[in-house]
C-alpha cells in the first residue's frame, strides 16, 4: 500500500466510525455491515474480537434489526429507559471531568482545536458537541490530511485513547446486543492501530530531521540568507574595526552585512560576550523614591557567528549568571539577552597566534545552530538544528563536517591540584609575588576574556539637583587594586601577585570544583596574551604556576 | 522573569547616634531575617553595598553604619521619612538553634559588634535557653564605641560576663589592649563540649582570636567566624566575594572555622 493508498484507508474508517455513533444506522447501512467479509484475521485482537462480535449479531439478528438497533442506540447513548448513570454518553467530557459531566474542559478545549483550524460541525446532527466521539474522529481525519504524525499521534493519545477505552467498557456494560459492542471493540482496535503507526510515522519524521543537512552556499548566497536574517536577527562576526580616526585596527564583534567583513585569520581582540554581556548595561531607573526596571531596546534575536571556544566560553558565562546559587537564582539581566542568543559556529582558519584550546579542551564545539566554513567564493553550511533547513531549501546539499583545531603553537599543562592541602600550597607560592612587579594591574586581560563574568554597579544621576538616575553595572577585573576593597578601604588581597594568583586559580581550578564539570573556566582563547601591555603571557603563568606547584609537592614530601 | 537585584523602597523609621562617625538607621521591613544576616542597601546617587543587620523589632530592621567611604557617606544624608532602597536579607546567619542551652563567646572588633548584637540581645531577652553569654568587644579608641547604652545592659545581666576593651587607651568600664589578650580570660575549657564561640571583626583580628581560642582548649568546629566582603550584588553573580571555590555572599557570610581556615585571600 503506498502513502496515498494508506492515507485513503485511514481517512475512510475515520469516517465510518463517524457515523455509526453519531445516530441511528439505518437498514441501507445495515445491510452493507452484515455484508462486511470475514477476511483473515488482521492481528489485531480488538479488531478480530469486535468483528466477530459483528457476525454473531447478524448471524442472530431479530427481524426488525434496524428498529430493535435504534432502541439499543437510545439505551446506550441515550440513557434510554435506564437508571442514572447506566449508559455511555459518547462525551470525551463526561469520561474526564471529575463531576462526570457535559462541556467540561475537554469540550473547551476541543472547540478551541475546532476553532483553530477553522473546522465547523455544520455536517453532522445538530446536537452533537466537539468533544462527541463522531466529531473527535472527524478531527483526527481531519489531522490525518492535513499535519504531521506528531500533532496526529498527540492528538490521538490526549483526546481519544484516554476515553475510548472506558467508552467502551460502557457500552459493553449496557448494550442489548453485540453490534454496538463489536463496533466499539474495532473503533479501539483501529485507534490503536493508529497509534502504533503514527507512533513510527513520528520517529522517522524526527530522524529525517535530525540528519545533519550540510549544504555549498555561494558568498552571493550567503549573504542573502544573512540578508534575510536581518529581519529578524543582529548578526555579529569578528570584523576589523578602526576606532575614530586611530590607524590602529582591532577585531571585535560587530554587527555584519556580508560573510566578507568577517574576520578569520587570528582570534579578535575582544571576545563576543560584550553582545550578550555589555560592558555597561542600565539596570533601572529610579527617583527618590521609586525603581524601574530597564528594557531591552527592541525584541530582535542575537545571531553570533563565534569559533569554537567562544562557544564553550558561553557556557561558562550560562553556569555563573544562570546557575550560581541554584536554579532559582538566574540573573534576569544575562538571562533575557542570553536567550536570545543562536550560535553559528565559525570553524577556525586556522589555530591563532596565542591560542591554547587543545590544552583547554575546548578547541571542539558540539552547541550551535549552523556550523560555517568560510572559503575564497564558497561557504560550507552544515545545519545542526534542523529549524534552520528551510532557510537553505533552493540551496546546493555538499557533504561538510566542520573540521576543528587539534593543534595549538602554545600548549599548557595545568597544575595538578588534588584538595585543599595543594590549594594552600598553591596559594602560598612564592612564584606569586613576581607579578607585584611586573603587572600593573590594568585588567585588560579581564576585559578581553570571555569568561570573565565580574561586574560593578555605579549610579548615574541625570541632574546634581534631582535624585533621578539609573543604576548601571559595568565590567569589573579581579586584577584591579581596588577589587576586594570595602567601603571602609581594607582588602582582602592587596598586591597584584596575590591577584594573579586569585585569577590563575579560579580559571585554572576554582570553577570546575565548584560546578564539579570536569572543565575549567579558562577555554584558552589566547586573548589576553595578546592584549597585556606588560608582554605576561597567561600560558606561561599556567606552565610556571604547575611547575612551582610540582615542585613545591615534591618538596613537601 | 524574576528579577533578583531589583531593590525595593523602603522607608527610613528613625536614625540614631551611636558615635560622631557612626549611625544606625531603622528602616521599615516587613518579613523575616536571621541574626548575622545582611541586606543589599543602596544609596540613590551612589551605589550598593552590603550591610548587617544590627538590629530587628516587628517590621523593622536596623542597619548600624560607619561614615566610610562613598556609600556610607551618602546615607548619612538621609533621616526618618526619606526612602532607602534594599533588598534581601542575604547569607546563612548564624546558626543559633545550635547555640542554644550552651555557653557563648562573643569576641567583636569595632562594627564587628553590629552583626553579633541582634544574637546578643536574642540571648538577652531569653536567658533561659543559655547557660553563659560571654562577650569581649574591643574598639579602637573611647570615641570609638558603639551600642554604649547595650553594651552596659549586658554587663549588669547575671548570666553574661563582659570584657570591654580599647586598642590603646583606658576609659571607665574599658581595659586597655586587643580583644585577643584577654581570651585567656574566659573558661572555655571548663565547658566542656556546651560552647560556642562567636568572633567578627577585620580579618587579622579574627584569624589571631580564633588562634587564640583554640590555644586556650577551644575545638575548631565550635569557632564561628563572619566575612565583611565587599559585593555588589549579593546573589552569586559579581565575583567580588569569591575565596576559592566559595562564595561569602551565598555559603557565608558565616562560617564555621574548620571551613573558614581553608579561605584563603
Amino acid at each position: 500500500m503506498n502513502d496515498n493508498e494508506l492515507l485513503k484507508a485511514r481517512l475512510a474508517y475515520y469516517s465510518f466510525f463517524s457515523r455509526v455513533f453519531e445516530k441511528e444506522l439505518t437498514e441501507d447501512k445495515l445491510g452493507q455491515l452484515a455484508a462486511m467479509k470475514s477476511g483473515t484475521p488482521t492481528g489485531n485482537e480488538d479488531i478480530d474480537k469486535g468483528f466477530a462480535l459483528l457476525q454473531r449479531f447478524f448471524a442472530q439478528a431479530p427481524e426488525n434489526r434496524a428498529d430493535e438497533l435504534a432502541a439499543d442506540f437510545a439505551r446506550i447513548f441515550l440513557a434510554a429507559g435506564q437508571a442514572k448513570g447506566k449508559a455511555a454518553f459518547p462525551y470525551e467530557s463526561i469520561y474526564t471531568s471529575k463531576e462526570k459531566l457535559l462541556m467540561q474542559d475537554a469540550w473547551e478545549k476541543m472547540a478551541g482545536l475546532f476553532r483553530a483550524k477553522g473546522l465547523s460541525l455544520s455536517g453532522v446532527s445538530a446536537d452533537i458537541k466537539e468533544d462527541h466521539i463522531a466529531a473527535e474522529l472527524l478531527y483526527a481525519a481531519h489531522l490525518a490530511k492535513e499535519s504531521g504524525a506528531a500533532e496526529q499521534l498527540s492528538f490521538l493519545e490526549e483526546h481519544l485513547l484516554n476515553w475510548v477505552p472506558a467508552f467502551l467498557a460502557d457500552i459493553n456494560a449496557v448494550a442489548a446486543y453485540d453490534l454496538y459492542k463489536g463496533l466499539g471493540q474495532m473503533l479501539l482496535g483501529f485507534l490503536l492501530e493508529e497509534q502504533a503507526y503514527l507512533t513510527q510515522a513520528t520517529a522517522k519524521a524526527e530522524s529525517s530531521d535530525a540528519t545533519l543537512k550540510s549544504y555549498s552556499l555561494s558568498t552571493d548566497e550567503m549573504d542573502r540568507f544573512i540578508a534575510g536574517l536581518k529581519t529578524e536577527y543582529r548578526v555579529y562576526a569578528p570584523k576589523i574595526v578602526t576606532h575614530r580616526g586611530s590607524t590602529r585596527q582591532v577585531i571585535r564583534f560587530q554587527e555584519i552585512s556580508s560573510v566578507r567583513e568577517i574576520y578569520n585569520e587570528d582570534n579578535s581582540d575582544f571576545s563576543p560576550k560584550e553582545i550578550y554581556y555589555p560592558i555597561s548595561q542600565t539596570m533601572f531607573y529610579f527617583t527618590e523614591s521609586e525603581v524601574t526596571e530597564s528594557r531591552l531596546k527592541d525584541d530582535k534575536g542575537i545571531v553570533l557567528i563565534m569559533h569554537p571556544c567562544d562557544i564553550n566560553a558561553l557556557r561558562r558565562l550560562d553556569n555563573i549568571f544562570l546557575h550560581n546559587g541554584g536554579e532559582d537564582n538566574a540573573d534576569m539581566y544575562y538571562e533575557r539577552l542570553r536567550r536570545k542568543v543562536k550560535i553559528f559556529m565559525l570553524e577556525c582558519k586556522q589555530s591563532g597566534n596565542n591560542c591554547f584550546c587543545v590544552s583547554m579542551n575546548s578547541n571542539r564545539a558540539d552547541n550551535y545552530d549552523l556550523a560555517l566554513r568560510l572559503g575564497d567564493n564558497a561557504v560550507m553550511v552544515q545545519v545542526q538544528n534542523p529549524e534552520w533547513n528551510r532557510h537553505f531549501s533552493g540551496c546546493t546539499q555538499a557533504a561538510f563536517e566542520p573540521r576543528f583545531v587539534t593543534e595549538n603553537r602554545r600548549s599548557v599543562h595545568l597544575p595538578q591540584i588534588d584538595g585543599i592541602e595543594d590549594v594552600k600550597l598553591a596559594s602560598a607560592l612564592p612564584y606569586w609575588s613576581k607579578f607585584d612587579d611586573k603587572c600593573i594591574s590594568c585588567g585588560g586581560c579581564n576585559t578581553v576574556c570571555p569568561t570573565c563574568s565580574c561586574f560593578d554597579t555605579v549610579d548615574v544621576i541625570y541632574n546634581e539637583t534631582s535624585r533621578d538616575g539609573e543604576r548601571r553595572r559595568v565590567w569589573s577585573s579581579c586584577m584591579l587594586d581596588t577589587f576586594t576593597m570595602t567601603a571602609g578601604g581594607a582588602r582582602a588581597r592587596k598586591t597584584p601577585g596575590a591577584n594573579m594568583r586569585f585569577k590563575a586559580l579560579h580559571k585554572a581550578y576554582d570553577y570546575g570544583k565548584r560546578f564539579d564539570c570536569g572543565e575549567n573556566m579558562c577555554v584558552g582563547c589566547g586573548r589576553c596574551i595578546t592584549r597585556c601591555p606588560k608582554e605576561l603571557d597567561f600560558a606561561d603563568t599556567l606552565n610556571e604556576f604547575a611547575d612551582a606547584l610540582a615542585q613545591a609537592k615534591k618538596g613537601g614530601e | 522573569m524574576k528579577n533578583i537585584m531589583l531593590p525595593q523602597p523602603h522607608a527610613i523609621l528613625d536614625v540614631l547616634k551611636e558615635t560622631k562617625a557612626e549611625y544606625t538607621f531603622r528602616v521599615e521591613f516587613q518579613g523575616k531575617s536571621n541574626h548575622g544576616q545582611f541586606f543589599q542597601l543602596s544609596i540613590p546617587k551612589i551605589g550598593e553595598a552590603p550591610i548587617s543587620i544590627s538590629g530587628k523589632g516587628e517590621g523593622y530592621v536596623e542597619f548600624t553604619i560607619r561614615k566610610v567611604g562613598r556609600l556610607t557617606d551618602g546615607i548619612f544624608g538621609l533621616g526618618k521619612g526619606d526612602t532607602l532602597f534594599m533588598r534581601g536579607p542575604y547569607g546563612n546567619g548564624f546558626p543559633v538553634d545550635r547555640f542554644e542551652n550552651k555557653h557563648l563567646l562573643v569576641i567583636s572588633g569595632g562594627t564587628g559588634t553590629a552583626p553579633v548584637k541582634t544574637m546578643i540581645n536574642h540571648f538577652y531577652d531569653h536567658p533561659e535557653i543559655c547557660q553563659s553569654v560571654n562577650i569581649i568587644s574591643g574598639f579602637k579608641d573611647i570615641d570609638a564605641v558603639l551600642f554604649t547604652d547595650e553594651l552596659k545592659k549586658f554587663s549588669g545581666h547575671e548570666k553574661f560576663n563582659t570584657i570591654y576593651c580599647l586598642d590603646n587607651s583606658e576609659a571607665p568600664g574599658f581595659h586597655k589592649g586587643f580583644v585577643t589578650g584577654y581570651i585567656k580570660e574566659i573558661p572555655i575549657s571548663s565547658w566542656g563540649d556546651d560552647y560556642n564561640i562567636v568572633i567578627v571583626g577585620p580579618p587579622a583580628m579574627m584569624k589571631f582570636s580564633a588562634l587564640e581560642c583554640i590555644k586556650n582548649g577551644a575545638a575548631e568546629d565550635h569557632i564561628w567566624l563572619s566575612y565583611e566582603r565587599k559585593m555588589s550584588c549579593a546573589v552569586g553573580k559579581c565575583g567580588h566575594c569569591k575565596i576559592n571555590e566559595t562564595y561569602v555572599c551565598l555559603e557565608g557570610p558565616v562560617f564555621n572555622y574548620t571551613k573558614a581556615k581553608d579561605l584563603l585571600d
